[in-house]
């Protein structure tokens, strides 16, 4: 006989197994371990540890992105911020410091201060998220075109560099950040009063607001939570490359997008877990590591990219289109 | 009986005008700016040149409203264009010749928009992740026919459509009748009713998918017609021309009241959108701005455009 306790917590388990983020960690394991089979050296500890470094960009600039979406937004211009952040930090010559810190810091202040204002715009001005963050991409990428011009800015900052490059026992500084971030994210999103007006909200806005809950400044809050991470990613896309470009940001949007949509998160909000846009993040930077070893033509592994993400949706992100 | 029909008939259209009355004038103000920057506009050679820029835009603009009336969003607008730009600049001076090869451009273009509607609308995917998707294979899809610029469209072709004739203004024109030819079909009638509200439209028997489908495909047509006519504007093929079109297609049509969500919204609303986008973006080049300087200014005007009822209703005292 087993306790109604016990039963519970087996029918938990059960449900956690069953749940939509399972489904993303089970088609992780299938790709790798497929991988592996065909390619000797993919599976190795060292190409997975690259890999989830990859993942771990992808991942912070989801953070944002995801809760956003749960909000029953979309953040467009998180590609532009994470450009913002890798190529302001080493523009930010008066606060040099040794550690390099204070850049960095200040950098992701104006970060959260660029996703505020996309709050305002949509909080205060009713203008739609899509059409507010774009227009917020559009003019950051003028800006950025007229103070960094079309080179490469290279950066000596010890901090990102050491969060880029070190791997303390043998696992990446910027795993751990993820780690660490994602352990926030998860916290917020599902234990705090935010975390529960972010999904009221992205299911009916009209009934939150008539509840009491203060759309203005959760809204708000959710970009300014969403240019912090893509401002964070942007920071260690710096560390990582040593340089930054007007454009290096660019493939981030798509890729939190999508990670966000293969994790089950639902486009049109309300529904779904940053714990399922952290394996979603792993699977499309393996898909795209696996289509970049075919050796194929730029063509083709657009074709294959878009083809693998429209099979990965039909299977786990079918949902009724809902109003 | 024909007055009493006619003057329904007009007070709807007043109606449905309503909240682009602004627009509008903002048009008429940005069309005054210019002329008086440049006499030149209004000669015939002035209004072709300008309608041809303005062509690709307004031709795409339509293409993104017609989804979001039935309730759709596209983001491949931009990699469509381009594809039907470089089918275009590979076929129309080969052995299919110009009819032939347009024709395939145009059937190329509906049937990718109908296998996304497909997709979409049969399916049950959110439109906005499966145009996502489907804008990686067709731009692949134009990548493989020519990875780098090059092809070539006739020359009389390139001169017909993008000469000192107002050979645009006329197609656009011819565009909008068979939009509002459209519109009197079966699919028509119930394109924004499958927008506004589908489950009462199917449940008053009005073909709800087939609309939708029909208008993805439409949309498709749409954009290949201007990756038509931006090859021949430029006399070959480029397989990422049509990047920008994809946000320029969505900022004209919210510009022109098209709402997000489905039956909102005008045709001739997302024309004026596309005009005014197209219209700032010539103003600024005459006044000397650099184009990196455009972006920035194209980003603060489309904001401001679309919330200036919001402002004008902040001011207004509430009751």
């Amino acid at each position: 006989m087993t306790s109604p306790t016990e039963r519970f917590a087996a029918a938990r388990w059960q449900a956690v197994l069953r749940s939509r983020p399972m489904l993303t960690v089970a088609m992780v394991a299938l790709a790798w371990i497929g991988a592996s089979f065909f390619q000797p050296g993919f599976g190795g500890w060292r190409h997975l540890r690259y890999l989830l470094e990859l993942a771990a960009i992808v991942g912070l600039v989801s953070i944002g992105q995801t809760l956003v979406v749960v909000a029953g937004g979309i953040d467009l211009s998180v590609g532009a911020i994470v450009t913002v952040s890798a190529i302001g930090v080493p523009l930010v010559t008066w606060l040099a410091d040794p550690t390099g810190t204070a850049p960095a810091l200040f950098i992701l202040l104006c970060a959260t201060l660029i996703g505020a204002l996309n709050g305002l715009g949509i909080a205060l001005l009713r203008v739609h998220p899509m059409i507010m963050t774009l227009a917020m991409a559009t003019f950051l990428q003028g800006v950025l075109i007229l103070i960094a011009g079309g080179s490469a800015i290279s950066a000596q900052n010890a901090v990102l560099s050491w969060l880029g490059n070190a791997r303390p026992g043998g696992i990446s500084a910027s795993v751990l950040l993820w780690l660490l971030a994602s352990a926030i994210a998860l916290w917020l999103l599902h234990k705090t009063p935010f975390g529960a007006r972010l999904f009221a909200l992205g299911t009916n806005p009209l009934a939150t607001s008539l509840s009491g809950i203060g759309v203005r400044s959760t809204t708000i809050a959710v970009y300014a939570i969403s240019g912090f991470t893509a401002g964070l990613a942007g920071a260690l896309v710096l560390g990582v490359n040593g340089q930054g470009y007007v454009g290096i940001g660019d493939s981030y949007l798509l890729a939190s997008i999508a990670s966000v949509v293969l994790g089950g998160t639902s486009i049109l909000g309300g529904r779904g877990t940053y714990a399922g846009t952290i394996p979603g993040a792993i699977l499309l930077v393996t898909i795209t590591a696996l289509i970049t070893m075919l050796n194929a033509s730029a063509g083709w592994r657009n074709i294959l990219f878009g083809t693998l993400i429209m099979a990965l949706l039909l299977l786990s992100g079918r949902e009724r289109q809902r109003r | 009986m024909t007055t009493s029909t006619s003057l329904l008939y007009w007070r709807i259209q007043n109606v449905r005008n309503r909240g682009l009355w602004w627009l509008f004038a903002v048009v008429a103000a940005f069309i005054a700016l210019y002329v008086y920057l440049f006499p030149g506009l209004l000669s015939t050679g002035g209004i072709s040149k300008f309608s041809q820029n303005w062509f690709p835009l307004a031709l795409v603009s339509m293409a993104q409203a017609v989804l979001m009336l039935a309730g759709g969003i596209s983001l491949s607008i931009g990699a469509t264009v381009s594809l039907g730009g470089v089918i275009a600049a590979t076929l129309l001076a080969g052995p299919l010749g110009v009819a032939g090869g347009s024709a395939v451009v145009l059937l190329v273009g509906a049937a990718t928009g109908l296998a996304s509607g497909w997709i979409v609308v049969r399916l049950g995917l959110p439109a906005i992740v499966v145009t996502l998707a489907a804008s990686f294979i067709i731009a692949g899809w134009a990548l493989l026919i020519m990875p780098r610029p090059g092809g070539a469209v006739p020359a009389w072709f390139s001169d017909l459509l993008a000469g000192n004739t107002p050979v645009a203004l006329g197609l656009l024109v011819l565009v909008v009748l068979l939009w509002k030819l459209y519109l009197a079909t079966p699919l028509g009638l119930s394109l924004y009713a499958a927008g506004e509200n589908p489950v009462g439209a199917y449940r008053s028997g009005a073909p709800v998918d087939l609309s939708r489908i029909a208008a993805y495909g439409l949309s498709g047509l749409l954009c290949a017609a201007a990756g038509l006519f931006v090859a021949a504007q430029t006399g070959a093929g480029d397989p990422v021309i049509g990047n920008a079109f994809t946000l320029n297609s969505i900022a004209a049509a919210v510009l022109g009241g098209v709402g997000f969500l489905g039956g909102r919204g005008t045709m001739r609303g997302a024309l004026a959108g596309s005009l005014l986008l197209s219209i700032m973006i010539s103003v600024m080049f005459f006044l000397g701005l650099p184009p990196v300087a455009q972006y920035v200014a194209q980003g603060l005007i489309i904001v401001v455009a679309v919330a200036l009822p919001e402002i004008a209703a902040m001011r207004r005292p509430r009751t």
